[in-house]
């Protein structure tokens, strides 16, 4: 189930070594994004572009904002 | 999974860095200064005018910081005895820290925005303002950077 985090929790799990996944398209992936962040666009994600991840490291998703 | 719900938007609000193209770009939220005088909207004009003397801005904010009005040389120059609120500018044109200098300016332009512009969170929490001048001056020095890094 997920969680709702905040901008200084996601800085502390990042140090602490959780992966970042932006599902943004990619062209405003290139354009910009977190430090760190791969890219898996959310109409790509499935179990083989999943794969990338490492299942043993918490993974952080994200995209523009509330809206 | 954790779901980083504020997003991008929130991460930039913060001033946090970012990587891709947008590295070369200058965003407002990393030019825009954070010490304009700001004011609740029942403190008196002859009040905000003691305290911020100097200034021709003042930022009316809510006990959150989120931005209800503007007060500029006009209306600092009102009856001392009025509130903010009675004087300010209701709800001014804001913008987010992620725009870039040229989208700012452009966007200054068409309103004829001549003096400063807010810069705030998507909630409206003030970040800081950027002036017309400091941003085309800023524009023009980097412009005038890459033209000599091209040749």
């Amino acid at each position: 189930m997920a969680q709702v985090f905040s901008v200084s929790e996601v800085k502390q799990l990042l140090e602490q070594g959780a992966q970042l996944v932006d599902v943004l398209g990619e062209d405003e992936f290139e354009h910009d994004h977190l430090p760190g962040a791969i890219n898996i666009p959310l109409k790509q994600l499935d179990a083989s572009t999943a794969a990338r991840l490492d299942r043993d490291r918490p993974v952080i998703v994200y995209c523009n904002d509330f809206g | 999974m954790i779901d980083y719900k504020p997003g991008k938007q929130a991460w930039y609000e913060e001033n946090e860095p970012r990587e891709g193209k947008a590295v070369d770009e200058i965003w407002i939220g990393d030019v825009a200064g954070s010490d304009v005088p700001t004011c609740s909207p029942t403190e008196t004009i002859g009040d905000i005018r003691r305290r911020t003397g100097g200034w021709d801005t003042c930022v009316v904010v809510d006990s959150k910081g989120v931005v209800l009005g503007l007060l500029r040389k006009k209306e600092l120059e009102a009856d001392p005895r009025a509130t903010a609120e009675q004087v300010m500018r209701p709800g001014p044109k804001t913008f987010r820290p992620n725009v870039t200098l040229e989208e700012l300016l452009k966007s200054m332009r068409e309103h004829e925005i001549q003096t400063n512009s807010l810069v705030t969170t998507a909630e409206g929490r003030l970040l800081g303002v950027i002036s017309r001048a400091d941003a085309e001056a800023t524009l023009a020095h980097e412009q005038a950077a890459e033209t000599r890094t091209d040749s």
